[in-house]
């Protein structure tokens, strides 16, 4: 099994480079939203001194963890499969003795994600010197306990894109279906603003979702603002999310191969 | 023992919308949509034996394509069995999908962006071969098909034959048991169509591998399959050998001429008049394969020939003539 992750790394990290300038331009993209977020905030902050709170050196260092934490937990799967299913070139991938989104899909996101934080890393650095956050409360404690964190949101995210990609076996709209999943992440994981923020209504469900995982929880966690209980609580409604969204994905996944298989592959 | 390859009744019933152009159409079909049922396969059966090399012919849609890849686990049929190697194919098992292959002449072992060699490693890795196994392999596989000079290039900078001798190369490092080889020599010259078939008919001696192939060349077929199977429209015409099927089916030769002077002959005295596009300077005629000889030196008498051959008919015309006549 690691000799197969190996080769593939090896050969995503290779087909990775060939794209180099797409990744620059995905990355410049990516970074417009959260840093306007940022902007809006700090300056309101600044304007009222805090806003419930929250002062503008919370808001700042919220966001600038927000871009690597989102970074981490986000995935491409969308992009890297959707279009496979539709123009066929699946075929030869469900032939081989390997689960196409569980191995090769999985390892060619990953080399996407290590080669984005290579060149996100210096825009990180010159947007600290910008912004000039106080990490006062990151403590090596929080980085630590935000991993398993990080790494059950990149997998609960990582089955439900793969869910909903797997829905290209029905139909042709998926991306639009995963622009709505996408903005419920940019409404329950806490990026449009930090949770804490939003009505007690939409706290108390996002509570109960696995979105706080994509990106609130961990960056609490890291900036050591969340009580024990509430961290547990976390980590507890992240590992039953998991198992269902583990349960539904092979589901669909066995669904979707089943029609694609019937319908012509 | 058991044959290797089992197909009973196997059919498969495509189910394909259908809408008349323009926007009226396009709008009714969006509340509505009509299916037309194509029947790709039709109760198809026979059963192969281990370490057979068979030819499966039938004109364009036919149902080649779309029994090989049911065969290979791609697609469900709509009815029927099959039974390769102990596996129901589209149930897809792992062990099943380690034993076979399907090389279907599109690119699709291959990754486009990297060189062969590094694709090659990954099948390694994906289909578990043992580091000597796979050097022994590779090198067999180097020595008929000379590899080594395209190892290095990103895929998508070799030629359409070249890409299909690693396609092939590819889909045999893993030594299956059953190959399912969809056009295998399209693309490549006369010597490299000779070298992939001699390739074959050596991998099937050595290795006592099923091999089931389609081709649009009559030579792959006679010079790999002592067994063919045709189908047409979807339906077994024939299986047997392939000695039978020339004599029932293509007891026929193409006579091709360039005259000095085009016009004023009356070529259809000698035999029926065929059209050939590829060639559009030689004038081609059907001839009995008996009369060939007596044809061709009445013809050499008689008209200012520039050129001549004598060739087969291509299969796909003989199969079609076959069994629309």
């Amino acid at each position: 099994m690691p000799a197969i992750f190996k080769r593939l790394w090896q050969v995503n990290w290779a087909e990775q480079w060939q794209y180099r300038a797409n990744l620059i331009m995905y990355i410049l993209y990516w970074l417009v939203s959260p840093i306007i977020y940022l902007a809006v905030w700090t300056s309101i902050a600044t304007a009222n001194g805090n806003v419930s709170g929250l002062t503008a050196n919370d808001f700042i260092t919220y966001y600038m963890i927000l871009l690597i934490v989102d970074q981490l937990t986000s995935n491409i799967i969308i992009h890297i499969f959707a279009y496979k299913v539709q123009d066929g070139t699946l075929s030869g991938e469900l032939i081989k003795p390997i689960h196409p989104m569980l191995t090769s899909t999985l390892v060619n996101d990953i080399a996407f994600k290590t080669l984005n934080l290579i060149v996100l890393t210096p825009i990180w650095i010159v947007l600290v010197l910008l912004f000039k956050p106080q990490f006062d409360s990151v403590s090596i404690s929080g980085i630590l306990l935000s991993i398993p964190a990080i790494l059950l949101g990149y997998m609960i995210n990582y089955l439900l894109s793969g869910t909903i990609t797997s829905l290209a076996f029905w139909t042709t709209r998926v991306y639009s279906i995963h622009e709505f999943y996408y903005a419920l992440i940019l409404l329950f994981a806490g990026q449009f603003v930090p949770l804490q923020l939003m009505p007690e209504v939409i706290q108390n469900i996002a509570r109960f979702l696995p979105f706080q995982l994509f990106m609130y929880l961990p960056i609490q966690i890291i900036q050591g603002k969340l009580p024990t209980n509430a961290i547990v609580q976390g980590y507890i409604t992240g590992i039953l999310w998991f198992a269902v969204a583990l349960m539904v994905f092979r589901l669909v996944w066995r669904e979707g191969v089943k029609r694609y298989s019937a319908v012509g592959a | 023992m058991s044959p290797t390859i089992i197909v009973e009744q196997l059919s498969k019933t495509y189910k394909v919308p259908e809408r008349e152009g323009g926007f009226g159409a396009a709008v009714r079909s969006f509340f509505k949509r009509r299916y037309k049922d194509v029947k790709a396969v039709q109760e198809v059966s026979f059963s192969i034996a281990q370490g057979e090399v068979v030819g499966f012919l039938g004109p364009n849609g036919a149902g080649k394509t779309t029994t090989l890849k049911m065969l290979s686990g791609l697609l469900h049929p709509t009815g029927g069995k099959a039974n390769v190697l102990g596996f129901t194919p589209w149930e897809l098992k792992t062990d099943y999908l380690r034993s076979m292959t399907l090389v279907m002449g599109q690119r699709n072992r291959l990754s486009w962006d990297i060189p062969a060699a590094d694709s090659f490693l990954l099948a390694q890795a994906i289909y578990r071969i043992p580091d000597d196994e796979y050097r022994k392999t590779y090198k067999e596989l180097d020595e008929l098909l000379e590899l080594a000079p395209l190892m290095k290039k990103p895929v998508r900078n070799l030629s359409l034959g070249e890409r299909m001798k690693c396609e092939i190369a590819a889909g045999l490092l893993h030594r299956p048991k059953v190959l399912f080889l969809d056009e295998p020599t399209i693309g490549l010259d006369i010597s490299g169509q000779a070298r992939i078939r001699e390739f074959l008919r050596e991998y099937n001696r050595r290795t006592g591998a099923t091999i089931l192939l389609t081709s649009h060349y009559m030579a792959d077929v006679t010079a790999l399959c002592e067994r063919i199977i045709i189908i047409h429209q979807g339906q077994l015409k024939y299986d047997g050998g392939i000695g039978n099927l020339s004599r029932r089916i293509a007891p026929f030769k193409l006579i091709g001429v360039m005259l000095a002077k085009s016009n004023g002959f009356d070529l259809s005295r000698y035999g029926e008049p065929v059209q050939n596009e590829e060639d559009a300077e030689k004038h081609y005629i059907r001839v009995k394969a008996g009369d060939v000889t007596k044809v061709t030196s009445r013809m050499l008498s008689d008209l200012p020939i520039h050129d001549i051959t004598i060739t087969d008919p291509p299969i796909e015309d003989v199969i079609e003539r076959a069994f629309n006549e």
